[in-house]
């Protein structure tokens, strides 16, 4: 395997690891965001669309599995942890890890090529907000933010 | 809208339009399957059938060609979508803007990507020039898609305080990269999942 995937893979493993709230969801997000803005970067290599496909679809399969572990992992501990807002729970169970580890990578895959072709991160970091929304309501729904202005939390007594 | 040949500041005659053209349509066609690294000059000369020096009398080199495809690919890719887009004002309307996209790349599993897309993934960092051309035709199509949205919004199907350009954008990078993962994977699948999650996120604003 290349160099840079298999860097990419083994920084990914690392830090996907640790991820698990939302708040290292986030410390994540911007660490991948200034490695893939880094020019010349393994991020910014790996993420070119060039060389050896087969090489290419192994380091990009295995890099959503990881992401994917990681969405269930906060899918879990958010169903599991926060007992005040039942609709947070249906809404979160909505979610497929699966499906949401494809469209961050796609997130991340054509932001990059956007971002590059405009010198800007902000095209990235939009893909990125759309693509991790999800987590953006389950931290909405913490217990740090319940009894704010949040529809959820008028809800409770 | 062509520069191409603006280097040497002459009138192109009918013929010599002719032979331009025909280079360029080999030139897009060769790195559309290829890749633009990939192809070579003699590779276009080859698949065009004119000589050396009528390719140097158009181009002075391969950057030159490459940002004639681009203008080439974008004015093709832009006038699509904004038939495909320009009157969209639904969410149904969205998505089968979606279908139209994803069932022509199913034809052929994927294996090329978006003409536009691929381009803007190969040539960005070494010239500057091609690079910018992207850019703007990258807002040109974005910009069909914010209109798109902007409709959604006045006919209430998203609330006022949600940011279209953003959306516009992520939902442009979802769709690019669902390109990018379903070439890489012989398989539109991941096209057809990055798309639609992204829109049933957009979806989702209506009902928050």
């Amino acid at each position: 395997m290349r160099t840079h995937f298999a860097e990419v893979l083994a920084r990914e493993s690392a830090c996907l690891a640790g991820v698990t709230d939302g708040a290292k969801l986030a410390g994540w997000r911007r660490r991948v965001v200034e490695e893939i803005m880094t020019p010349l970067s393994p991020y910014a290599s790996a993420l070119r669309q060039t060389g050896d496909i087969p090489e290419r679809a192994d380091f990009l399969d295995r890099w959503r599995e990881l992401i994917a572990e990681t969405v269930d992992r906060l899918l879990q501990s958010g169903a599991t942890g926060d007992t005040h807002s039942f609709s947070g729970q249906t809404r979160r169970a909505d979610v497929d890890a699966q499906k949401t580890a494809v469209l961050i990578l796609a997130a991340l895959h054509g932001g990059s090529t956007l971002s590059q072709i405009t010198e800007d991160p902000w095209p990235l970091n939009a893909a990125l907000d759309l693509a991790l929304a999800p987590f953006a309501a389950a931290e909405d729904n913490s217990p740090a933010r319940t009894g704010t202005s949040s529809p959820i939390g008028s809800m409770n007594p | 809208m062509t520069t191409a040949d603006s280097h040497n500041g002459r009138r192109l005659t009918a013929r010599g339009a002719k032979t331009r053209a025909r280079i360029v349509a080999a030139a897009t066609d060769l790195m559309y399957i290829k890749g633009v690294g990939a192809t070579t000059l003699d590779d276009v000369l080859a698949a065009s059938g004119v000589s050396k020096s009528q390719l140097y009398h158009h181009f002075d080199g391969k950057d030159a060609l490459v940002r004639a495809v681009i203008d080439h690919v974008g004015e093709r890719v832009i006038e699509r979508e904004r038939a495909a887009l320009g009157h969209v004002s639904t969410i149904r309307g969205l998505r089968r803007w979606r279908d139209a996209l994803v069932q022509n790349n199913a034809l052929r599993h994927g294996a090329y990507g978006c003409a536009l897309g691929s381009l803007a993934s190969e040539v960005s960092d070494h010239d500057a020039l091609a690079r910018q051309a992207l850019s703007r035709l990258f807002t040109e199509w974005q910009e069909l898609l914010a209109g798109v949205l902007r409709r959604l919004q006045d006919g209430g199907a998203l609330p006022p305080e949600a940011s279209i350009d953003q959306l516009a954008t992520g939902l442009m990078a979802a769709l690019q990269g669902g390109y990018m993962l379903a070439q890489t994977a012989h398989d539109v699948t991941p096209m057809a999942t990055a798309i639609d999650m992204a829109l049933a996120h957009i979806e989702s604003l209506s009902k928050g």
